[in-house]
């Protein structure tokens, strides 16, 4: 499933954008080379400040498997900065209805596990067909995807051929780097659903994970018995309305839970 | 299907006879709405820049209570890079605020905020709203969507061009593939033929040219080649 993070839900979504900033790091400076900044095991730069909108893919258990960003055109992005050399010097195109993406990747080392219920291309399919929902709903047009030539095959292989690409490839880290252009239209969306064999919603529901992920950092702070009760409770609620308190409680005793922890291991 | 709906031009009425308000309301009859307004702030002046078509009514009261400090459908939706609905920023904690008030002047409560960012971290926000019932909205919002980003930069650019060390700034910076394909369209050729002489695809070279109509700030293409001519970018064709 596919979340959306941007300026305005992102404070719900710490851990995603935290775990998305390491799987960055791992992609971009470890498997890529690109010289990008980590601290911390976290990549990120001053795009990052500049309230761009994360797609996030996640798999069952609402870990993080791929994600992608996305900013405006009209205003500062990554082909007027550190992918000059792409343009060769060349001023980056402007248009109200043109966003830019970067920092397309995907978690190949968790998706390759044994155990993953998940393929890399299933993933990166739902990836790409999120990014053109999301861009058509959004009223977008077209999109430059900076990319590497690997992402570049993949884009082809799954029926998502980009119409045209933008100036030159340039060698960046242990690959190269190019910017390729796609229309965001019902048919491509179309062609990438059909070629992944998606159906239906693939947005996650926000609410929905928010409540997970905090039933997740619970499981990590409860008693066994604690946590067996609360969820008792969600398995017993009859309504959506229970429901909802029962997760809710739960939550509130993790809360409570770690904040006491926190104060015992203050030194006095 | 997106509406083909024509921009109105502003950039061609001189500076003094501007009449934003008029603008927003021509625009408001055009794409089926009740109401709109345009918001932005001049990033080296700091001058703010608000035209809208609410009634006189609602704007006092709007000045006197200083909404506009605590309005989520400018400051939360300045921070987005897709149009707001509003109905997202049902969970901000300023949206009662705001929108009880508004309720009582019996002003719509659906409506998109459509931000722009321009390349002083200055951002221009169109925002247009509705009446009409929630199914009935989301069809009308997908249909005028596409034009409401091109109002919205055309807009802008006139708002932020007004100002002189802004224009300066601001002057249209194209790119030789931009400066080649406007060449080509100058001397009469189709889209299907730039695409075939370039080698490129005909949608690659759409690209180009609604980049190049909106560096120079024109509606149409023919405007475009017209401004890069007398900007002497190009050769007249």
């Amino acid at each position: 499933m596919i979340l959306v993070i941007d300026a305005l839900n992102r404070d719900r979504f710490q851990s995603v954008i935290d775990d998305m900033f390491q799987l960055r790091a791992r992609v971009f400076q470890d498997r890529m080379g690109w010289d990008v900044t980590v601290e911390d095991g976290r990549e990120f730069d001053i795009f990052d400040n500049l309230d761009p909108v994360y797609l996030v893919a996640l798999d069952d258990s609402y870990n993080v498997i791929g994600c992608n960003r996305m900013l405006q055109t009209t205003g500062p992005h990554m082909l007027t900065d550190v992918f000059q050399d792409i343009l060769m010097g060349e001023p980056p195109l402007r248009s109200a209805t043109v966003w830019e993406n970067t920092r397309f990747c995907i978690d190949t080392d968790r998706l390759k596990q044994p155990g993953s219920t998940r393929s890399v291309s299933a993933t990166a399919c739902e990836l790409m067909a999120g990014i053109a929902e999301y861009a058509y709903e959004s009223g977008i047009s077209d999109v430059i995807s900076v990319v590497d030539p690997a992402m570049d095959r993949i884009l082809k292989r799954c029926d998502n051929a980009p119409h045209g690409y933008l100036g030159q490839t340039v060698q960046m880290g242990k690959t190269k780097a190019l910017a390729a252009l796609s229309d965001i239209t019902e048919e491509r969306i179309a062609r990438i659903r059909n070629f992944a064999g998606i159906t239906g919603n693939i947005f996650a529901d926000e609410d929905e994970v928010a409540d997970a992920l905090a039933a997740r950092s619970t499981d990590d702070t409860m008693s066994p018995d604690l946590r067996d009760y609360c969820d008792e409770q969600i398995a017993a609620a009859t309504t959506e309305h229970e429901k909802r308190a029962a997760v809710a409680l739960r939550a509130a005793l993790a809360q409570t839970i770690r904040s006491s922890s926190d104060i015992r291991a203050t030194p006095q | 299907m997106q509406k083909r709906i024509d921009l109105i031009d502003l950039a061609s009425t001189p500076e003094c006879q501007r009449d934003y308000v008029g603008h927003l309301n021509k625009l408001c009859d055009t794409l089926g709405v009740e109401h709109a307004t345009y918001f932005a702030a001049n990033p080296i002046s700091g001058k703010m820049h608000g035209f809208t078509t609410y009634p006189d009514d609602w704007k006092s009261h709007y000045v006197a209570n200083r909404l506009q400090e605590y309005d989520p459908t400018l400051n939360s939706a300045s921070r987005s890079v897709a149009p707001v609905d509003w109905q997202r920023l049902m969970r901000d904690p300023n949206y009662d605020r705001v929108f009880k008030d508004a309720h009582d002047f019996k002003l719509p409560e659906r409506g998109v905020t459509v931000p722009i960012r321009g390349m002083f971290g200055e951002i221009g926000l169109l925002c247009a709203c509705s009446s009409v019932p929630q199914a009935e909205w989301i069809k009308l919002k997908r249909d005028i969507l596409g034009s409401l980003l091109n109002n919205a930069v055309h807009l802008h650019d006139a708002v932020m061009n007004s100002d002189p060390l802004l224009k300066t700034l601001r002057q249209p910076k194209l790119s030789s593939r931009e400066i080649e394909i406007l060449q080509w369209v100058a001397a009469g050729k189709s889209q299907q033929d730039i695409g075939d002489i370039l080698m490129i695809s005909s949608r690659t070279v759409e690209v180009h040219v609604r980049s190049t109509r909106e560096k120079l700030c024109t509606i149409s293409t023919a405007q475009a080649v017209g401004r890069a001519v007398s900007l002497g970018l190009i050769y007249p064709g």
